[in-house]
């Protein structure tokens, strides 16, 4: 009885609905001060490195968010963030500002179009998402070393300072890193529960049938969700060579990037069957998971263990949210 | 007939899914100002004429007009831009968005929709409520307010008053009497004849996808709406249970429960069903009857009392565990004990995959039990490839015979015939007796009072998770059965 009189106060609503968002805030929140104990110093050092370091897996994680919620699943942002890499390395380096920030908007507007084209494929075909963004994942990858045979290419010092806070790469403020952390996560995350587009994205992955029957555009849905997975993929490419200060067109590279990219969806409380979750919470599970590196190596443990700890890690999370909502409905 | 008077029309529509002809060529004519029944049997062709006008399927012929222009609807949005709102079966909202959301999302003006609301006496309804948190019957006046608000000329509404109270179907009729009076139109699609009888105008009654009649309702009676449905004059219904009353003989108990309580809805039930009987149970919505059901079939789990399968006390911790023990249950939403892609064969010889033997080869005697079953049913297996192409009294068939290919001791039904026509209606009354006779032990959770003076032998009624009355089938009547559902005192 008490639940659903708390249910009535719209603060607590919010609270209650966005509990999964919160918990692993909570979590990272735990992981930076466990991790802050076990090294000597941390300071703004450990801040920018922890944000830098993250805002490649943030990006792609909010824009598979987003495909996800509207019941897709992209297999190819992370050949998408190769190709915005590439073309970032190859073409910036040396370049003056104008041209730098052209090049920047043009790969951000350029993959979301070239990834809103492939969910209007998806909806033309009836191909599953699955399937289509599997093989053009492996086209992109192929474009991408095309265009930059071997690692190579540099950036921009504008776009070092944007993403790293420093336009060496080193040291720096962890300001313009944080803000462009938090400042893609809240717009999109704002954007798709108070826009109609935003909502009908939630509509088209809860219930396709009851959308359609509603009067929505469902296609219009899929190709703005897939639109916007290309626009973060393109973003997290332009954080990576700010990053690396190279180019790197190898396979690999991308198809890790879209396996985490999934990890911090689910961990993000992003229900694979597409109209439930979050993408706060998904900004927080890309630093998460980001974070285990240094705190293995703070620890000493073998980083070859690293992946091992993160599948725990996963499954660890995923089977107590499992259990806390299995002790709520027995509850109810 | 003046033509500007006729607000939608349909001419010649034909529609087929395959070789599954759903419409042959339907021409109706809804006149502004008419609430029109749309009327005919399972499989007649209405749902497939609804989805045509409301813009979900393309016609493959035919053409539609709306205030005399030819319109075509490719999808349901176009439709509902030329003034036709549907309210569907199944409430097209959103599960995971709150009220408020769904609103926005259908461009629809609040102060309009939480006055429609209002006149459903819904006008305190939560709007940040999820979707998924309300149940049934107000989703359906949300969607039904949603559907007022848009100023449709016509609304299309397809079994409205099935899951609503009396007293929500009452505002119902009032809001489609003030509707006429504005000059606009309604049609409603409806197995509740004396609905149709008191509220509509004209109806329109199709049979194997024709329209075969078009009746002023104030000239006829319910019984010939009944034979254009079913092409043939009616014998009238069956009274098998006082004919065959004083011939039925009942064996031993076959299930029983004991202060069976769940953690709110159900409140210590107690009764016992014998083999060869038929447990008439009588309740309003959400009375937790459905929890009743979760319980005996394994579903969900009781916190108190027990469950005693032939004598013997169980512990049901799936529903694999109660079908290993013959208590098979036919849930009331069809759908969710279906495979809507797998053919009738596959989806009625599923439980028999449960025995270990069966993993490597194929028995030699599923197809002639599969076959039986579909013989004693009277399945039409012409859309036999996916069960979802079936009409809704087809599925319920298959549901059912699923239980006769594997054999079965007690039958959970929660609702069978709900949204089901008056043919099918009675071909599953008749089976429902003929298992009891073979010694069958039956509890049947009936919406419709009628059914239990039909099939059942003895009705219990639940009010607020506990059994308050039973009652001799025989001499209980539908107002007795009623008052007793409300919680009140019956007299002797």
């Amino acid at each position: 009885m008490a639940f659903s009189v708390a249910m009535r106060n719209p603060a607590l609503r919010i609270l209650f609905r966005n509990s999964w968002a919160l918990g692993v805030w909570l979590l990272l929140g735990a992981l930076v001060l466990w991790y802050s104990t076990l090294i000597p110093v941390f300071g703004p050092f450990q801040i920018t490195s922890i944000t830098k370091n993250s805002l490649p897996l943030v990006y792609l994680a909010i824009g598979q968010a987003i495909i996800v919620i509207s019941g897709g699943i992209d297999l190819s942002l992370g050949a998408l963030l190769l190709l915005s890499n590439v073309i970032a390395a190859r073409f910036m380096a040396g370049q003056p500002l104008p041209t730098v920030v052209l090049i920047a908007l043009g790969i951000v507007a350029g993959l979301a179009l070239l990834n809103a084209l492939v969910g209007f494929v998806i909806t033309l075909s009836g191909v599953p998402d699955i399937v289509v963004t599997l093989a053009t994942g492996y086209i992109w990858s192929g474009l991408a070393l095309w265009i930059l045979p071997s690692p190579g290419g540099g950036t921009a010092p504008e776009m070092r300072w944007l993403f790293t806070g420093s336009p060496s790469g080193v040291g720096g403020s962890y300001w313009p890193p944080l803000l462009m952390l938090l400042i893609p996560g809240a717009l999109v995350a704002i954007w798709s529960r108070t826009t109609r587009v935003g909502l009908s994205l939630y509509a088209v992955g809860s219930n396709k049938t009851a959308a359609q029957l509603a009067g929505l555009d469902v296609r219009r849905a899929k190709i703005v969700a897939y639109g916007i997975g290309g626009a973060m993929a393109g973003l997290a490419g332009l954080a990576m060579v700010a990053l690396t200060g190279t180019g790197d067109p190898r396979f690999a590279i991308g198809a890790n990037a879209t396996l985490n990219s999934v990890a911090a969806v689910v961990l993000g409380g992003v229900a694979l069957t597409g109209g439930v979750g979050n993408v706060f919470g998904v900004v927080a599970t890309g630093v998460t998971l980001i974070m285990l590196n240094p705190i293995l190596i703070a620890m000493r443990v073998d980083s070859n263990n690293a992946q091992v700890i993160q599948g725990v890690l996963i499954a660890g999370v995923m089977m107590f949210g499992g259990l806390v909502a299995f002790l709520r409905e027995r509850r109810s | 007939m003046n033509q500007s008077q006729v607000l939608l029309a349909t001419q010649g529509v034909a529609k087929a899914y395959g070789p599954v002809v759903a419409l042959r060529g339907v021409d109706m004519t809804v006149r502004r100002g008419e609430i029109h029944a749309l009327l005919g049997a399972n499989g007649a062709g209405k749902s497939t004429l609804v989805k045509i006008l409301a813009g979900v399927q393309p016609a493959d012929a035919g053409k539609v007009y709306v205030e005399g222009r030819v319109v075509q609807f490719h999808t349901p949005a176009d439709a509902i831009a030329a003034g036709i709102a549907t309210v569907f079966q199944d409430p097209a909202l959103i599960p995971d968005l709150t009220v408020a959301h769904n609103l926005r999302l259908s461009r629809i003006d609040n102060a309009k929709f939480h006055a429609w609301l209002e006149r459903f006496g819904l006008g305190k309804l939560d709007l940040g409520a999820l979707v998924r948190e309300l149940p049934l019957e107000t989703l359906r006046i949300v969607d039904l307010a949603r559907a007022a608000a848009r100023d449709p000329h016509v609304l299309l509404l397809d079994e409205i008053t099935a899951a609503l109270t009396a007293d929500q179907a009452e505002r119902v009729f009032d809001l489609l009497a003030e509707w006429r009076a504005q000059g606009k139109s309604a049609v409603l699609i409806t197995h509740r004849l004396a609905e149709v009888m008191r509220i509509c105008d004209q109806a329109t009654i199709l049979r194997d996808g024709r329209n075969v009649a078009e009746l002023v309702t104030a000239e006829v009676d319910e019984h010939q709406l009944v034979e254009a449905m079913l092409g043939a004059s009616v014998e009238p219904m069956l009274k098998t249970t006082q004919d065959a009353a004083a011939t039925r003989r009942f064996g031993e108990t076959a299930l029983e429960v004991r202060g069976l309580a769940d953690r709110h809805h159900v409140r210590g039930v107690s009764f016992a069903v014998r083999s060869g009987e038929i447990l008439g149970l009588v309740a309003l919505e959400g009375q937790g009857q459905d929890r009743l059901f979760d319980l005996l079939s394994g579903a969900r789990r009781p916190v108190a009392g027990e469950i005693l399968v032939a004598g013997k006390p169980c512990r049901f911790h799936s529903p694999y565990d109660a079908v290993r023990r013959g208590v098979v249950l036919v849930p009331g939403d069809r759908l969710i004990a279906l495979l809507p892609n797998q053919s009738v064969h596959h989806n009625l010889a599923l439980p028999l995959f449960n025995h270990l033997r069966r993993w490597l080869r194929i028995p030699a005697d599923e197809r002639p039990r599969v076959q039986r079953a579909i013989e004693r049913l009277s399945i039409d297996v012409r859309a036999a490839s996916q069960v979802r192409r079936l009409s809704g009294g087809n599925q319920q068939k298959v549901v059912l015979g699923r239980w006769l290919v594997s054999g079965f001791r007690t039958l959970l039904c929660f609702d069978p015939t709900r949204g089901i026509d008056i043919q099918t209606k009675r071909e599953i009354y008749a089976l429902l007796r003929e298992l009891a006779a073979q010694g069958a032990a039956i509890v049947l959770y009936t919406s419709e009072l009628a059914e239990i003076g039909l099939v059942c032998d003895r009705a219990l009624v639940m009010h607020d998770g506990r059994i308050v009355d039973e009652q001799d089938a025989a001499t209980a009547t539908e107002s007795s059965l009623l008052k007793a559902a409300h919680g009140l005192e019956v007299g002797v």
